[in-house]
């Protein structure tokens, strides 16, 4: 540790001097924090540092307390001279690191091209585009920390987040930050656009219309009579798996309706509690790192029942955590294969050829991209009002097929259908109507 | 159902049982909580994830899959005894005879550091474990118990008692022994205390390594926040059981997965860790120095 080392009259008295009253004999717990000063023979006079700090507690608060206030303002002052910078700022928001990162870097990906083309087209408004990387980790409490960074650091407009628990506080925040526009590729919960937000727009279904989806299947193609519902607490979790059971009504017998817990890895306790209950079918609102694990440890507690889940399960990491026998034969709501879309083909040669194999939402946050920029650009500014605006007037052409919101933001078109795994591929299996 | 339910808590509760007996030891001896205990235990999983990683794609495992398993667990092992020597002569020795705080607080640095040391080298995303296990198993009762879940209890069981005689029979075992009682008389008689809190790290580290080469098999998912939630679980089967006290380490962990297990299939899942920190809290009320623990009176 280092010491300074003062010159001091050598007739000084050796002294040992404690800090503060803190160094009482009671409480040794603090004795780290105070200062030992021994003088030396020489004359000279030294501060030794005890423990890992030499200062006092409430030096020590003090000090945190202004290195927080200069962390806290060194922001604003670069975004202050970022502001002279002739660029405009779009924000992506996701869970960019732990269980569900390769959504968010699917979501990053996605607009990434799509900024990348409008650059290489001079811009918007004549300006280059900046994008803003945020990571939210799909908590709640951070996408709304993240949010009032985007809103702070000028961001004209947000591509996501990622997850219904994320996008409906965030939301909150971009409204009050000037109505700045958000579109989430993938946050389906019906909740998102029914508070009446204009800045708030999804380019993917509702779980209401999913949902639904999933019961009707359920109960005309499989003919199932008992099923059991699981899900993970989370607002698209559990969103999803009520109207599912909303949906089934009295159809089919929920004969188990249980919670497990995000983030968990053991779910035996709920599967074997499922097991004793013999259900034709276990439906779970839920994400594909859990997914994966119910439907892997299901069949090692020798459940070999069909499982059900929506969209946030479609990942080949799903089949990659259950394996490719486990996730035989899971059926997951979705909308269609972009492949077969004929106007997805630029999009996805360019996409493989960047970053390879495209994720579910890679396309909607490519589209949710554009279709953002499309409404800076014909509004003239990047007042968020007129920015919403404009995007509730456009027809867009994107790479999904023809985009347009409703009143609320929704998207008019949400087309869900029915998919399989099999062979460790997603097939599309089922559509409304069918048998 | 209940059967199956015990085999469920009883598998997890031996790996909490594991790790634990690394917090209790280190306590023991130095009345440090090792906080980055956990973090060992989670490079162990990775140490096995990359080991039968590498041995699944040289096509090894698939015709010699025992042999295998044995690999990661010497790996994993070795390097894990590896990390917890170099913890302890980076984080601890230099502040053996500081004040109790400092160690704790570089504790608490090293967990912080050894994770974010892995999320950067690993990736933030998370491993899969090969599937390479067999799912089967055998049913006894309507209970499926697969191979895997023998395989866990029986190597736990196996390492406890190899610790126990460790302790109780070699000279190691007895100098360590002594060391806890008393460090400084056992350095006056000859023990040099710095070389039996190296091997107690040593140790503690190995069968952490051993439970996240089990915890990686048994869940099939690792990323580099699992060492923090088990190391909590662990700590409190360590106390559970009665901090410093070795067979209540063992006893605190069976307890502690027999309580999550059946709490959350017979109330609710919604509340598994509840249940742990409600019998935590319990046993700190009514019997503070654990299940185990003797009722020590000062020292004179």
């Amino acid at each position: 540790m280092k010491s300074e080392v003062r010159s001091l009259p050598p007739q000084a008295p050796r002294l040992k001097i404690s800090g503060t009253s803190l160094s009482g004999g009671r409480k040794p717990a603090l004795e780290g924090f105070n200062q030992e000063l021994e003088v030396r023979k020489t004359g000279s006079y030294e501060v030794k540092r005890v423990g890992l700090l030499s200062f006092s507690a409430s030096q020590l608060l003090k000090f945190s307390f202004l290195a927080f206030t200069v962390c806290c303002l060194l922001p604003t002052v670069f975004t202050g001279c970022a502001k002279k910078e002739d660029t405009i700022k779009i924000g992506v928001a996701g869970p960019m690191t732990g269980d569900q990162a390769k959504m968010g870097m699917d979501l990053k990906n996605g607009v990434e091209l799509a900024v990348s083309e409008w650059n290489e087209r001079s811009g918007v408004l004549g300006k280059k585009i900046e994008l803003l990387t945020e990571d939210d980790q799909h908590d709640p409490k951070l996408a709304v920390a993240v949010a009032n960074k985007l809103a702070n650091s000028g961001a004209a407009g947000v591509v996501g987040h990622w997850n219904s628990s994320a996008s409906i506080p965030a939301s909150e925040v971009y409204k009050e930050g000037g109505n700045i526009p958000m579109i989430t590729p993938a946050s389906t919960n019906p909740q998102l656009t029914e508070r009446g937000f204009e800045n708030v727009f999804r380019v993917c279904g509702r779980d209401d219309q999913q949902g639904k989806l999933a019961a009707e299947f359920v109960i005309s193609s499989l003919k199932i009579k008992k099923v059991a519902i699981i899900h993970d607490k989370t607002t698209y979790g559990q969103g999803l798996a009520d109207e599912f059971k909303k949906a089934i009504g009295s159809a089919a017998d929920v004969v188990y309706y249980g919670v497990i817990i995000q983030g968990d890895k053991d779910f035996r306790a709920v599967l074997t509690s499922i097991k004793g209950k013999k259900p034709e079918l276990i439906y779970f609102g839920g994400i594909y790192p859990e997914a994966g694990l119910l439907v892997k440890q299901a069949r090692e507690l020798g459940i070999k029942t069909p499982f059900m889940s929506g969209d946030g399960t479609i990942d080949k990491e799903f089949i990659k955590i259950a394996s490719k026998e486990n996730a035989e034969g899971t059926y997951l709501t979705f909308s269609p294969d972009p492949s077969n879309i004929a106007t997805a083909k630029a999009f996805l040669d360019k996409y493989h050829a960047k970053y390879g194999e495209h994720g579910p939402y890679s396309i909607y946050a490519y589209d949710a991209a554009n279709i953002l920029l499309t409404g800076i650009s014909k509004a003239g500014v990047t007042d968020g009002k007129r920015v919403s605006d404009e995007i509730h007037k456009l027809t867009y052409e994107g790479a999904l097929g023809a985009i347009q919101f409703d009143q609320k933001g929704d998207v008019l078109k949400a087309p869900y259908i029915v998919w399989i795994t099999k062979d460790g591929e997603f097939k599309e299996y089922w559509k409304p109507g069918e048998e | 159902m209940f059967l199956q339910q015990l085999i469920n808590g009883l598998t997890l509760g031996s790996v909490y049982a594991l790790i634990a007996l690394g917090y209790t030891m280190v306590y023991g001896i130095l009345q440090l909580i090792n906080f980055a205990h956990g973090e060992i235990y989670m490079i162990g999983a990775y140490l096995a994830i990359i080991v039968l990683g590498v041995l699944t794609a040289t096509g090894f495992s698939a015709t010699n899959l025992p042999l295998a398993i044995l690999l990661a667990f010497i790996v994993s092992g070795i390097f894990c005894g590896a990390y917890g020597l170099t913890l302890e002569r980076v984080a601890y020795r230099p502040l053996r005879h500081a004040h109790r705080l400092s160690p704790l607080i570089s504790a608490i640095g090293m967990s912080i550091f050894l994770q974010n040391y892995v999320m950067l080298s690993q990736g933030a995303v998370d491993k899969v474990f090969p599937h390479i296990i067999p799912t089967k198993g055998i049913e006894i009762a309507g209970a499926s118990i697969s191979y895997l879940q023998i395989f866990i209890l029986v190597a736990s069981f196996i390492l406890m008692i190899a610790l126990h005689l460790f302790i109780k029979k070699t000279r190691l075992g007895k100098a360590m022994r002594a060391t806890s009682q008393d460090s400084r008389m056992a350095s006056l008689v000859g023990i040099d205390s710095n070389k039996v809190i190296a091997v107690t790290f040593v140790i503690g580290s190995m069968l952490a390594a051993a439970a996240g080469v089990m915890v990686a098999m048994y869940y099939g998912v690792v990323n580099f926040f699992i060492g923090y939630t088990a190391g909590i679980k662990a700590f409190t089967a360590a106390v559970l059981g009665g901090i410093g006290n070795i067979p209540g380490a063992m006893l605190g962990g069976l307890l502690l997965g027999l309580v999550e297990g059946l709490g959350a299939s017979y109330i609710s899942s919604e509340y598994k860790d509840v249940f742990a920190f409600t019998i935590l809290i319990l046993v700190l009320i009514f019997r503070p120095t654990g299940l185990l623990g003797e009722r020590i009176g000062e020292k004179v």
